[in-house]
Formats: structure tokens, C-alpha cells, sequence
């Protein structure tokens, strides 16, 4: 199949902004005997309305790498830039969804949305609307005014989606979003993602344990490894969004993506599947 | 649970002891002068009432509370806040404040009485001390147990500091602050009662340490059931405010 890139699809809104640089950037905690190198030399140039799917064994320092990304935590070398300006801390520019809803049980939904407008020097009728479209852009019209305990996972979830694009940031992370939620869900808000992905045509960076999730969404699948957390192999998928979930490139791809996760070479693996379906 | 049948249940205990205490009191069990019957303590409240007694030293006693519990309450509400958002403070007052809140209030009223008198003064610190360490303690503990992940969704939104005060530290550490408060107010009715056995003028504590030195233990009987019901009723009222304050859990 040819590839069309994501800005030639139509209904895609591309954005010129939101290009985000990490050059060289090395992470390491320190404790008091000892220090843990988390990220080294870890490089990636993302373009304006990409949408990178970043997948990789747990512990290699996917969370810390969006941590740094988001300006949560300044602690590190390198340069992180998002279109040329180095980034400093937090910034409604930049989004973060995290597995965890983190909504404030004490607060509505339309609250919890309203929170994260707080900085905004726009009129109270600016942000009713904002936070109404949002509520609706992720599904949710008709609690407005349920407390999150009364919201399933997946509600929750898009919930804290709507509350990341509120300020509409020129790039969201997402640090493993529907990792909590059941299979069925899972893909049903995939797809809810991808459909505001391509409203709004921000850039995207997405973690995930799910390979097929990061094959279905990422114009791109980095690969990480662990200690120190770097990447050892970068996959672009040149097929068109929406994606057929059964298409055998994807299916190549995941394998060709497990391989290098598990470590293990491409070819004894297909050796070992084709010998198994002799068996049956 | 059906309405109705919750209060039967409710009160069948304190009913089972009036007819038990009825009972001994019917068989002469203990000596009437050392256990009164309880229609005897009917008539010695009726007596009290209608001489003014009961309300004068009960207005006394709820003055005082009122006046030591919102002081050390409000006091111990500051302290926490402070050990738990200064360093310094902590370093300082924290090692001292654990050690002091493990001495009985009352063990300080010998060395208060020398320093204070017996005047308002020593009672109102007495029960400002016993009010204090709740509040402190659950103040403390709340806001050093808001979690991580509050403070970073406020940074992430790049809130305001009053934001993150009123809509987020606030919310997040009421529940545990009005439980300390609660407990705070039932230990100040407690310590109060009790340090106006030993030591007082007037109050509810008093009235029954008159009654027991002129032998009226029918009086000291009604002390005894009016401090329980003003102890319960304290408690319930508060519980009711907790609930109000604390809806959205329910919602
Ligand atoms: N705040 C922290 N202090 C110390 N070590 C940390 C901290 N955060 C993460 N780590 C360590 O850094 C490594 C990478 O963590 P993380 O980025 O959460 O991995 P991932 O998200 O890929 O599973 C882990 O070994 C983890 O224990
Ligand atoms: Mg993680």
C-alpha cells in the first residue's frame, strides 16, 4: 500500500506548530548511595500533527521521559524544545494524560475540566464554552455535573482526555491512557482518539505496553530499551488513518516490533510459527 | 434498614439499661444512698431545672468549652499547617510536639492550678491543650498526605497558588481535618467535665461535685446523664456538619 501522509488525509487538520527536539537528553536519579542512569542519549525529532506511539519493557524510562516532556521534572541534560523554544517547566502548550485518571473526586466533571482553565484570561461564558465542547468532543454531554465515582474507567478516561485538550496544547502525551481499561473499551476509545487526533491535527505522543495500539495509531513506533532507557529501533507505519486493524502489514509489524522487544530475531520466530501450523 | 425500625433499635439499649438499672435499684441491690433509682434522678432533674441550677452551671460549662475549644482548635489548626508545610517549623516544634501529645491532658492540671489558679484562665487552657493535639495531628497528617499527583494535575494546568488552595489542598484535606475536629470537640467535653470535678466554682462538673459532698447522688446522677447527652449531641451535630461538608462523596 502507498503511503499517504497523515497531512494528505482529508479531514486532518495539520497544524504548522508542534514540533517537538529531544537532543541527547540523559536522566538519572540519585539516591543516596548509589545513582540510577534512567535515560541516556535519547534523541527524537517529532513533527508538527505527528503521532508517535513510544512502546518499550516497563521500567526503561518511558513515564519519566513524557515527565520531562510535560515539565514536570527540570532535572536532566540535554535540550528538549517544542517548535525551536526550549521548554521550562510546565505549560498549557503541553499536554499530559497519565493511566490514572487523576480527576479530583470532590469535583464535577465540568469542574474538573473548568480546573484547567484557571490560568486562561478569557471571559466566564469562553470557558462554559470550552469546557461544553470538550465534554462533548470526547462523548461525555449529560455528566457535566457527575463526580467521578459515578463514571466508569473508560468514562473517566476520556474525561481526563477532555481535560488535557481543554487549552488545546500543540502537543499531547499520553503516558499509557487506556492501559487500565478493559480490551473492549480499549479499542473503542482508540478509535475515539484517533477521530480527535484528526479533528484537532495536534501533535501526538503516546505510550503504550499494547503493540497493536501503537501500530494502529503512530505514524511511527519507537522502541526502547531498558538500563539506561534508549532507543534501539524506530518503525514508521505508512498506512492511512483510519487503519484496518487485520491488514498484514500491521501484522508484520507487530511481529517484526515483539521481535526486538523479546530481543529474539526476526527469523526463528517465524520459523517457529510456521512449524506450529504444520502441526494443526 | 426501614427508618422505624432503626430508632427501635436505637434506642433499645439505652432503654434495656433504664429498666436494668430500674430493676436494681427495685431490689435494693446497692444502698439507695449510693445508687438512686432513676425516677429519684427524674425528680432531682425537675428540682434543678426549676431552680435555675442546671442551666446556670450548664451555660457556665458551654461558655467555657466554647471559648477553649475553638481557641485550641484553631490554634492546632495553624501549628499542623505549619509542621507540615515548614521545614524548619517541623525540625523545630516537630520532635516536641510528638512527645507532648502522648501526656494525658489531665496529668497537667496539678502543675496548671500552680501556675494559673484555679480562675477561667486555667480551665479554658486546660481544654484549649485538650483540643489543640487532635487538630494538630490530623492537620499535619492530611496535608502531608495529599498525594504527589494533586499537586503535579495543579502544575500541569499551571494553576494559581489560591487555586490550588481553595479547590484542591482544601477539599483534599477537610475530611481528615473535621474528624480530628470532632474528636477534638468530644476530648474538650471530656477533659472539661472532668477538670470541673477537681477543680471550679461553677459548671456542670461542679454541680455534681456538690452534689456528692452533700451526699445528693441523685444529683450527681443527672450530671452525669446531662454531660453524656450534651457529649452525644455535640458529637451528632458535628457528624451532621462532617456529612454536609463531605456530600460529594455521596452523591
Ligand atoms: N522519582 C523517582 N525517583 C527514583 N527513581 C525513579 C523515579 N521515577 C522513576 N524512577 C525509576 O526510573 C526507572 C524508569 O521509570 P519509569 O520512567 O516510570 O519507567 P516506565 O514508565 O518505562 O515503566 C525505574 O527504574 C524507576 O524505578
Ligand atoms: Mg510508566
Amino acid at each position: 500500500m502507498d503511503y499517504v501522509p497523515h497531512s494528505q488525509i482529508p479531514g486532518h487538520k495539520v497544524k504548522q506548530t508542534g514540533a517537538v527536539s529531544l537532543k541527547g537528553i540523559k536522566k538519572q536519579f540519585n539516591f543516596k548511595d548509589r545513582e540510577l542512569k534512567v535515560l541516556s542519549e535519547f534523541s527524537l525529532d517529532v513533527q508538527p500533527g505527528e503521532f508517535v506511539s513510544i512502546v518499550g519493557p516497563s521500567g526503561c524510562g518511558k513515564s519519566t521521559l513524557l515527565r520531562l516532556i510535560a515539565g514536570l521534572d527540570d532535572t536532566y541534560d540535554g535540550t528538549i524544545t517544542l517548535d525551536g523554544q526550549r521548554v521550562a517547566g510546565t505549560s498549557l502548550e503541553r499536554g499530559l494524560v497519565f493511566q490514572d485518571h487523576r480527576l479530583f473526586p470532590w469535583m464535577t466533571l465540568e469542574d474538573n475540566i473548568a480546573l484547567a482553565l484557571t490560568n486562561r484570561q478569557i471571559s466566564k461564558d469562553a470557558k462554559a464554552k470550552l469546557v461544553a465542547d470538550h465534554i462533548a468532543l470526547v462523548g461525555l454531554k449529560g455528566f457535566e455535573k457527575a463526580f467521578p465515582h459515578q463514571l466508569s474507567g473508560g468514562m473517566a478516561q476520556r474525561a481526563a482526555i477532555a481535560r488535557s485538550l481543554v487549552n488545546e496544547p500543540k502537543v499531547l502525551l499520553l503516558d499509557e491512557p487506556f492501559g487500565a481499561l478493559d480490551a473492549l473499551t480499549r479499542v473503542h476509545l482508540q478509535g475515539e482518539l484517533q477521530r480527535i487526533w484528526l479533528a484537532q491535527g495536534s501533535t501526538m505522543i503516546m505510550i503504550t505496553h499494547d503493540v497493536e495500539e501503537a501500530l494502529y495509531l503512530g505514524d511511527r513506533v519507537v522502541v526502547m530499551q531498558a538500563n539506561p532507557g534508549r532507543i534501539t529501533h524506530t518503525v514508521d507505519v505508512n498506512l492511512p488513518h483510519p487503519r484496518d486493524r487485520a491488514s498484514p502489514v500491521l501484522h508484520r509489524l507487530k511481529d517484526e516490533i515483539l521481535a526486538e522487544l523479546t530481543n529474539v530475531p526476526e527469523a526463528p520466530n517465524s520459523v517457529v510459527r510456521l512449524i506450529k501450523g504444520d502441526d494443526q | 434498614m426501614k427508618p422505624d425500625l432503626k430508632l427501635i433499635l436505637s434506642v433499645s439499649s439505652p432503654l434495656l439499661l433504664l429498666i436494668v438499672w430500674q430493676a436494681v435499684t427495685a431490689f435494693k441491690l446497692f444502698p439507695p444512698e449510693v445508687l438512686v433509682s432513676p425516677t429519684a434522678v427524674v425528680a432531682a432533674f425537675g428540682e434543678v431545672i426549676a431552680t435555675g441550677e442546671l442551666q446556670r452551671h450548664l451555660s457556665e460549662s458551654l461558655t467555657r468549652l466554647a471559648g477553649g475549644f475553638t481557641t485550641g482548635a484553631s490554634l492546632g489548626l495553624l501549628f499542623g499547617l505549619a509542621l507540615a508545610l515548614s521545614k524548619t517549623v517541623e525540625q523545630v516544634f516537630g520532635p516536641t510536639f510528638q512527645a507532648l501529645r502522648q501526656i494525658p491532658v489531665l496529668a497537667f492540671i496539678p502543675m496548671l492550678i500552680l501556675l494559673l489558679g484555679i480562675d477561667e484562665v486555667f480551665k479554658i487552657v486546660i481544654i484549649a491543650k485538650a483540643a489543640f493535639f487532635p487538630v494538630a495531628l490530623a492537620a499535619y497528617d492530611s496535608v502531608k498526605g495529599v498525594p504527589k499527583s494533586y499537586f503535579e494535575v495543579s502544575s500541569l494546568y499551571r494553576a494559581p497558588w489560591w487555586v490550588l488552595i481553595s479547590k484542591i489542598l482544601i477539599p483534599a484535606t477537610i475530611p481528615n481535618i473535621l474528624a480530628g475536629v470532632r474528636l477534638s470537640l468530644t476530648r474538650s467535653w471530656l477533659v472539661l467535665v472532668a477538670a470541673e470535678l477537681i477543680v471550679a466554682d461553677s459548671g456542670l462538673g461542679q454541680m455534681m461535685e456538690m452534689g456528692r459532698q452533700m451526699f445528693r447522688l441523685d444529683i450527681v446522677m443527672v450530671g452525669v446523664i446531662v454531660a453524656g447527652v450534651i457529649g452525644f449531641g455535640l458529637d451528632r451535630l458535628f457528624q451532621l456538619l462532617q456529612a454536609h461538608a463531605l456530600r460529594w462523596k455521596t452523591a
